[in-house]
């Protein structure tokens, strides 16, 4: 008696672990189908000769999607376009040295260090790398910016008026 | 009289009752409107129902009519215009996005009122209907919908460049 | 009509060719396709604007017009960054009705997230999510949701300024979802930034995912509203 019914509950369970089996490769292959090649872009991108790079503004390498310029010791930083809040570009503004994301209005100093506005840290930046005076940032390579509550490691205070006409905001 | 005692063969308006089985009704116990609350649905309902899909489509369509669909310059990867809007319905969330952090307003608070507002007839077993007689219910809902609704207006209507604040009569930025 | 209906041919189209008593009317209503998704009898209360404000209909009909002008749309549209621009342009300027069957796409759009909020709404304060109908306000929910994607991933088409950026805003949203953020946009996006792979994806999902999805959970909620049209909700009404 109690084998008829292990039988019953084998057959019962085995349909059910095949079917489980079946969707779990259904979405395995999906989940597969779906993930995209690995980006062609992303990866070591020769830009500017070394002495291009400014040490009091910034340069852009579009090529990269990356701002160029230096730190406080003088060393080359490239820093990721993208805003680190919501994937907004971001301009650097010239009369204000600063930049500024024009979708939810964070504000970074020229090294992209927080100082204002609902993003959660710093602008990202990328692995830079100096070959035979040329500067080579990697793309594919990208380093989480400083922390919000990191203190600037230059002192560069605004140096005129903000490039967003609505300058009330507090 | 229980069921037990009922005397079997019994000619009940010319049909005879052939058993009767102890138990809840097919339905459960839910109650069954009486007949004469009820009226056809063709054509009561249907007339209705079409004047209504009439009236919604003249709207849609003159809409069309007098408002043309928004399209700005081709996408561009290199330049995010300012201010950056995202669609109305997102309007709330965007508003929310400038004030906290994005795991708050972007994860936390979707997925909070997704969650809450499945579980809501879950939640709330209470039978009562009327909207008088659920004031826990009707007013967190209508906190939350009120706020929702502002939220969306300011993102909309009320954020500049920069998203700064500006006042619609004099500085319009909202997109369709 | 009543010729029509008794006629050969009309009796083999509409079953039951008298239309005097009510016996005839759901003999009628039970042989129509179209009509099943209804039930015979409503309650009385049903017929009136408070009720429901007729939100419901108003949301069906506004997805019957986005699949009809969707579908317009579709002969004039190829989903590539090289021609999708180009593509809505002609379509405005070049296309017979073009640029009005797309106001009526957009229109449509944005009314029917109205709408279906609203019927939310209503259906809350009406207290219809009640006990036996916890269900199908679920379904609702999910309605939604898939109403709001829908819309979303529409908005990525025209590949315009207000389309890349809002889509690139909205989906970056998700890599602050913890462990399955970064995924979850990765494939949404098919790489890491908005390019070719993402619109082509988003229109998969626009024009044959989401559609059929909304239309099996449409007919679903449709499908219980009819069932539980006789059941007695609460207690005080």
């Amino acid at each position: 008696m109690s084998n008829e019914m292990d039988r019953r509950d084998f057959l019962s369970r085995s349909w059910k672990v095949g079917a489980g089996l079946i969707g779990v490769a259904g979405l395995w292959t999906t989940a597969d189908l779906l993930w995209p090649r690995v980006d062609a872009a992303a990866g070591e991108v020769r830009t500017v000769a070394a002495d291009a790079v400014p040490a009091d503004g910034v340069i852009e390498v579009s090529a990269a999607k990356a701002y160029l310029t230096r730190d406080a010791a003088g060393e080359i930083v490239a820093i990721n376009e993208k805003c680190p809040h919501l994937g907004c570009r971001v301009p650097f503004c010239e009369s204000s040295g600063e930049f500024e994301c024009p979708c939810h209005g964070s504000v970074f100093n020229r090294l992209g260090e927080f100082r204002e506005g609902p993003t959660p840290r710093g602008m990202d930046r990328f692995l830079v790398t100096v070959v035979d005076g040329m500067v080579i940032v990697d793309t594919g390579n990208t380093i989480s910016g400083p922390g919000k509550g990191d203190p600037e490691s230059i002192d560069e205070p605004p140096a005129g008026p903000s490039c967003s006409e609505g300058s009330g905001h507090a | 009289m229980s069921r037990r005692e009922r005397p079997s063969p019994q000619i009940v308006d010319g049909k005879r009752v052939l058993g009767i089985v102890p138990g809840t009704p097919a339905v459960g116990d839910r109650k069954v409107p009486a007949s004469d609350d009820l009226v056809m649905t063709s054509p009561h309902l249907l007339v209705r129902h079409a004047v209504a899909a009439i009236f919604v489509l003249l709207i849609v369509l003159a809409l069309a009519l007098f408002f043309d669909a928004p399209l700005k310059d081709i996408a561009d990867p290199t330049n995010t215009p300012n201010p950056e809007k995202a669609p109305w319905y997102f309007a709330a969330l965007q508003e929310l996005l400038a004030l906290f952090h994005p795991q708050v307003a972007g994860v936390l608070v979707p997925t909070a009122i997704l969650i809450g507002l499945v579980a809501l007839p879950y939640i709330d077993r209470s039978p009562r209907m009327g909207s008088g007689t659920r004031k826990v219910a009707v007013t967190t809902f209508t906190v939350f919908l009120v706020l929702w609704i502002i939220l969306t207006i300011i993102g909309f209507a009320f954020r500049g460049p920069n998203w700064d604040w500006v006042w619609p009569w004099e500085e319009w930025h909202g997109e369709l | 009509m009543d010729r029509i209906r008794s006629s050969t041919i009309g009796r083999s189209l509409f079953r039951s060719p008298d239309r005097a008593t009510e016996r005839d009317r759901a003999a009628g209503h039970w042989a129509n396709f179209f009509l099943h998704i209804y039930p015979v009898k409503v309650r009385r209360e049903e017929l009136t604007f408070r009720y429901s404000a007729f939100l419901g209909v108003a949301s069906l009909v506004l997805f019957g017009s986005l699949v009809v002008s969707g579908i317009y749309l579709m002969f004039f549209y190829v989903p590539s960054p090289a021609s999708a621009y180009g593509d809505i342009n002609t379509i405005q300027n070049d296309v017979a009705f073009g640029q009005y069957i797309r106001n009526v796409h957009r229109w449509s759009a944005h009314l029917m997230v109205l709408t279906v909020a609203a019927h939310m709404a209503r259906v809350f304060y009406r207290g219809a999510y009640k006990s036996p109908r916890e269900f199908n306000w679920v379904i609702g929910v999910v309605l939604l949701a898939l109403t709001l994607l829908m819309s979303f991933t529409g908005y990525l088409l025209p590949w315009d300024q207000l389309a890349f950026w809002a889509v690139t805003v909205g989906t970056s949203m998700a890599d602050f979802v913890p462990f399955v953020g970064d995924a979850t946009r990765t494939v949404l996006l098919g790489g890491g930034d908005v390019g070719s792979a993402t619109l082509l994806r988003f229109y998969v999902l626009h024009v044959a995912v989401l559609p059929t999805a909304i239309t099996l959970v449409v007919t679903i909620h449709l499908w219980r509203w009819r069932k539980d049209s006789m059941l007695e909700q609460g207690g005080d009404q």
